[in-house]
């Protein structure tokens, strides 16, 4: 019988030969050297490839994944947060819009007084307070860096960045708080 | 009609279970992205296209034909999915192929042959350099060895993947097998 060809050779390792053809190539491969040196080495590859080497996927495949499919609905703590520190962003952008330090609102309110607009004249004399000594220190932030590093920012500019800062935290807080009312409830 | 575990877990994901779609995931997210990155050589790539893969398979799961097997029928998914993408990015691809030759080059020389040129291979970097070998032969050839080892199918199967007759599929798969011989050789390694 002539030298196997290296399909020959393949098609026996795979099992995929005629009870017939398998018997000639046993036979072959006991006395040919070279056809058996030929059959070892690709039953060695043939060991190596049955044990692929898997590479680990990320763990952001799975979790993105599934973000996309069921994008979750955002819990009831953020919701009722995004809306307190929004309470907190509208009231401020009121007062600053109204310049209440001036009183003017108050004053209007006060002049077509009755029973209700007293209370809310009280009310938003007391946010103005508030705002008011806010106002007092920011300007002391702002003449104090004025006068040590020669900026001067504004005391608008001062206003604004804490007040992002202080939504930020108020929104964070409020989470934790309506989450752990929520925790107790449970 | 007797199911098979895929199949159950194809039942619970078409009645809407979230948990039995994260378990099908768990259970051949190895399987494709390692195909996925074997064929691409690219990580990001091999992640993003490895997310399309199975976005796309639940949202078309309810074309699943119960009748085949669920693995044959992803496979050819993913395996369309990659060579579209291969298709578009040919050069990229092409130029990664150059890449991994020179770094498998590298790797022997650096990691696989001690001070004397005496080799030291134990059995498990002897399968990564073989395994660092496929990744280094032509596509054609490499989309099929992936197929039958990495996936496990048999030749009727990739044949049903990739489309190609089963006869073609033997075909390439041993002359796969003889570039990876030759590649071997040249590196003199695998020899008794």
């Amino acid at each position: 019988m002539a030298c196997l060809n290296s399909e020959t050779i393949q098609e026996y390792i795979d099992g995929e030969l005629t009870n017939v053809e398998n018997a000639m190539v046993r036979d072959h491969l006991i006395v040919c050297e070279k056809c058996r040196m030929e059959y070892d080495y690709y039953e060695r590859l043939e060991k190596y490839l049955a044990e692929p080497v898997y590479i680990t996927p990320p763990p952001a495949i799975e979790r993105n994944v599934l973000n996309a499919l069921f994008p979750r609905i955002p819990a009831l703590s953020s919701v009722l947060s995004l809306i307190a520190a929004s309470f907190i962003l509208v009231v401020t952008w009121i007062y600053i819009y109204f310049d209440f330090a001036n009183n003017s609102i108050i004053q209007a309110l006060q002049l077509t007084t009755d029973k209700t607009s007293n209370w809310i004249a009280s009310v938003i004399q007391m946010i103005s307070a508030v705002f008011s000594t806010v106002y007092a220190v920011f300007k002391v932030i702002n003449a104090f860096v004025d006068a040590v590093f020669k900026i001067n920012i504004g005391v608008e500019i001062i206003g604004i960045f804490t007040l992002l800062i202080c939504t930020a935290f108020f929104y964070l807080g409020s989470r934790l708080v309506f989450k752990k009312i929520k925790g107790t409830n449970a | 009609m007797m199911l098979d575990d895929d199949q159950v877990l194809i039942k619970k994901i078409l009645a809407g279970s979230k948990a039995s779609f994260e378990e099908l995931m768990k259970k051949y997210n190895k399987k494709i992205f390692g195909f996925i990155y074997r064929m691409v050589r690219d990580e990001e790539v091999a992640v993003e296209l490895t997310q399309d893969f199975f976005i796309k398979i639940y949202n078309v799961l309810h074309k699943y034909n119960f009748e085949y097997k669920f693995s044959t029928w992803a496979y050819r998914i993913c395996y369309n999915l990659v060579i579209d993408y291969v298709r578009k990015h040919r050069a990229y691809v092409d130029s990664l192929d150059d890449d991994s030759v020179s770094q498998r080059q590298m790797l022997e020389s650096q990691n696989y042959v001690n001070e004397d040129g005496f080799e030291i291979l134990a059995r498990e970097e002897l399968r990564d350099y073989v395994w660092n070998v496929v990744d280094s032969i032509p596509m054609k050839y490499r989309e099929l060895i992936l197929l039958r080892y990495l996936q496990g199918l048999k030749y009727d199967e990739i044949a049903g993947v990739t489309e190609l007759p089963v006869g073609t599929v033997k075909n390439r798969i041993f002359k796969a097998k003889e570039i990876l011989k030759k590649e071997i050789e040249k590196d003199g390694m695998l020899e008794q």
